[in-house]
């Protein structure tokens, strides 16, 4: 990994919020991107500029992975605030979409929940954040972390499980109480 | 829990994992030894990942104005004090929604802004300063700025509510009658003139951004906004300009220095679009009336010095074109081969002026004396500036059909002058010389005579031709 992400992040999280905008503009009423495609063509365009800040196309990923994270969290607090006083109500970013994924994720939860496991284990942290908001693929993600796929794919079972428990344990706050 | 004890719940975990499945609880009771606690972890997390299922399997998807930090249509929902009612419409750069201001109980449009990254306070008090700047203007044409709110850390601007249309949907339909367009050009006017008195610049006037309300009145909406909105969000690049190009002068298109007299060339743009349906720069656009042409015209110079320098000074040239019934007659329609008549027309007679000076040498000669110098020199520089006009109109029609208004407004004059000047001259000479040179006289006579009513009668015939006078009035 490498050099300060800290002063990467605003040209990524920037990059992101482009292009998303981009997708606006050519307007494709209730379209839904993965991330993997929206981090994908950010990595495109940065990499096609003259300065690249960034030592290869994982460590581009990896700070990608952590806007991404952070915008999305950014999002659901500001709409689950904007709910709060009307009808008590679960907030999940994926809502109000018939998800061919399976179900929907609270990502305040797991937000939450992630930052948790951190404090356990800060590299399964990372791996959840690679793949879930990063797009990364296994491998992708093993030279992100400097680990092999095989180590990667245990240490993700594991966070997949924990965070899972966590989640379903986690005590739900008042305005969520209904859901 | 402790480090090591992670360390252990992880060996145990994974080495359970290489177990065939019926046999994993047996291994982990097995292998925790003694310590029940830890052997309990394990089987639930062992348990959570059996039921897992797609859980997290798929990166998250989103809406892309999620990321774009654009909100999604909430109706009903509450922001602040602001009750959302609908989506106005939505762009690259923001969304407006119709809310209800439950303190004041009135409507208002709510533009939310892009997040500001970071906990940028600088960035914060620069838009509350801007936005503070647009609440002081107050004219019935222009959209009032309510407020800047900051709602759980995001930016909106609430103005004034309108209930009507965008402009641009007219255009798309065809020119607008010509009274009708200097009218709405003279309302903009006016919105400037607030504007900048109170050292507002608007920076992206275009047709998007004038409303037609269901009153029929004119108003401006987003003074002032444009800016905010892009040093809020930062999505413009090094380099590139603020604003919406087809609407930028040069200097704010470089990124120069700029004031309120961008806003004057973004007018000259929309008022040409209104009476043409077209951007001044299209390639092969229509004419327009002249005088709209000509204050159109000095609007969109490149030099800001060039231009209007004041709102209140293109105001004053609409409204006097407004109060001139004449003014707006003349609508060119510029077909090459509607002008091929007016433009022989405009040949010959330059031709003709120019061989006149010969014989009137001649009469000159034959006159004699102070007499016979003034009537040459008379024809003489009649010829030479109805022969210049004539041509330059000539080669403005040929290569700048869209100028041609234009020109032709600011030469009718002088074309006028020196028509007459000529024919005056062409009879005096042959009156002078009747007695002695009958033949040149009967000449100079007759060519003067034509020259006129040439003039009277033959070029509005051609020019009618040339451009249909359509009554617009």
């Amino acid at each position: 990994m490498g050099s300060d992400p800290d002063s990467l992040m605003p040209l990524v999280y920037d990059e992101l919020r482009r292009i998303a905008a981009g997708y606006i503009s050519r307007e494709r009423p209730g379209q839904t991107l993965q991330a993997t495609a929206l981090v994908n063509e950010a990595f495109v365009r940065l990499a096609g500029e003259k300065a690249r800040p960034f030592a290869n196309r994982t460590h581009f990923l990896a700070i990608a992975a952590l806007s991404m994270r952070q915008i999305l969290v950014q999002r659901a607090r500001a709409r689950k605030a904007a709910k709060r006083g009307g009808a008590p109500q679960r907030v999940t970013l994926d809502e109000g979409l018939v998800s061919a994924e399976g179900p929907t994720v609270d990502i305040l939860a797991l937000d939450e929940a992630l930052t948790r496991l951190a404090a356990l284990d800060a590299e399964q942290a990372r791996i959840v954040e690679l793949r879930y908001f990063g797009g990364l693929t296994v491998e992708e993600t093993a030279e992100a972390v400097g680990s092999s796929p095989a180590t990667v794919k245990r240490q993700w079972a594991m966070a997949r499980a924990w965070l899972k428990r966590a989640m379903e344990s986690a005590p739900e706050d008042g305005v969520d109480d209904a859901s | 829990m402790k480090r090591e004890q992670w360390e252990r719940l992880k060996t145990l975990f994974n080495g359970a994992l290489d177990q065939p499945p019926d046999s994993r609880h047996e291994w982990l009771l097995r292998e925790a030894g003694g310590d029940e606690m830890l052997a309990r972890e394990a089987a639930a997390l062992l348990h959570a990942h059996e039921t897992a299922g797609a859980f997290l399997e798929n990166p998250v998807t989103m809406h892309p104005a999620d990321v774009a930090g654009i909100d999604q249509p909430f109706g009903g929902a509450r922001l602040g004090s602001y009750e959302i009612e609908y989506e106005i419409g939505r762009g690259g750069m923001g969304i407006v929604y119709c809310a209800r201001d439950v303190r004041l109980g009135r409507r208002v449009a709510l533009k939310a802004l892009p997040p500001v990254h970071g906990d940028d306070a600088g960035l914060r008090e620069r838009l509350r300063r801007e936005a503070r700047a647009a609440a002081t203007v107050s004219h019935p044409a222009v959209a009032t700025v309510y407020a800047l709110e900051e709602i759980d850390g995001h930016l909106f601007i609430a103005s004034e509510f309108i209930e009507g249309h965008p402009l641009r949907g007219e255009i798309e339909r065809g020119p607008l009658e010509s009274r009708r367009a200097l009218s709405i050009a003279a309302d903009i006017a006016r919105a400037l003139c607030a504007a900048h008195e109170a050292g507002v610049v608007h920076r992206d006037l275009k047709p998007e951004n004038v409303l037609i309300t269901v009153t029929g009145s004119v108003k401006v909406v987003d003074f002032g906004i444009a800016h905010a909105e892009s040093v809020n969000t930062r999505l413009t690049r090094p380099g590139e300009a603020i604003g919406t190009p087809a609407y930028m002068p040069p200097e704010q298109l470089i990124g120069g220095t700029t004031d309120e007299r961008v806003d004057i060339y973004a007018l000259g743009v929309v008022l040409t679009e209104m009476l043409t349906g077209q951007h001044p720069l299209a390639a092969g656009r229509r004419a327009m009336p002249v005088p709209a042409s000509e204050i159109a015209w000095r609007c969109i110079q490149s030099d800001p010095n060039d231009r209007y320098q004041s709102a209140r000074d293109v105001l004053a040239a609409l409204e006097r074109e407004l109060q001139n019934p004449q003014g707006l007659r003349i609508d060119a329609v510029s077909t090459p081969s509607s002008r091929w008549w007016w433009e022989f027309h405009q040949a010959i007679v330059a031709f003709v002026y120019a061989v006149m000076v010969w014989p009137t040498w001649i009469a000159r000669g034959v006159i004699g004396g102070q007499e016979g110098n003034a009537v040459f020199v008379a024809v003489l520089a009649a010829a030479i500036l109805a022969v210049t006009l004539r041509l330059h109109l000539w080669f403005t029609s040929r290569f700048y059909p869209a100028e041609l208004g234009w020109a032709r407004a600011r030469a009718m004059g002088w074309v006028l002058a020196s028509d007459a000047l000529f024919a005056t001259a062409l009879v005096v000479a042959g009156v002078l010389i009747s007695d002695t040179q009958p033949g040149l006289a009967v000449l100079e006579i007759a060519v003067g005579i034509a020259a006129a009513s040439a003039f009277a009668l033959v070029e509005p015939a051609t020019t009618r031709a040339a451009f249909r006078t359509t009554s617009r009035l």
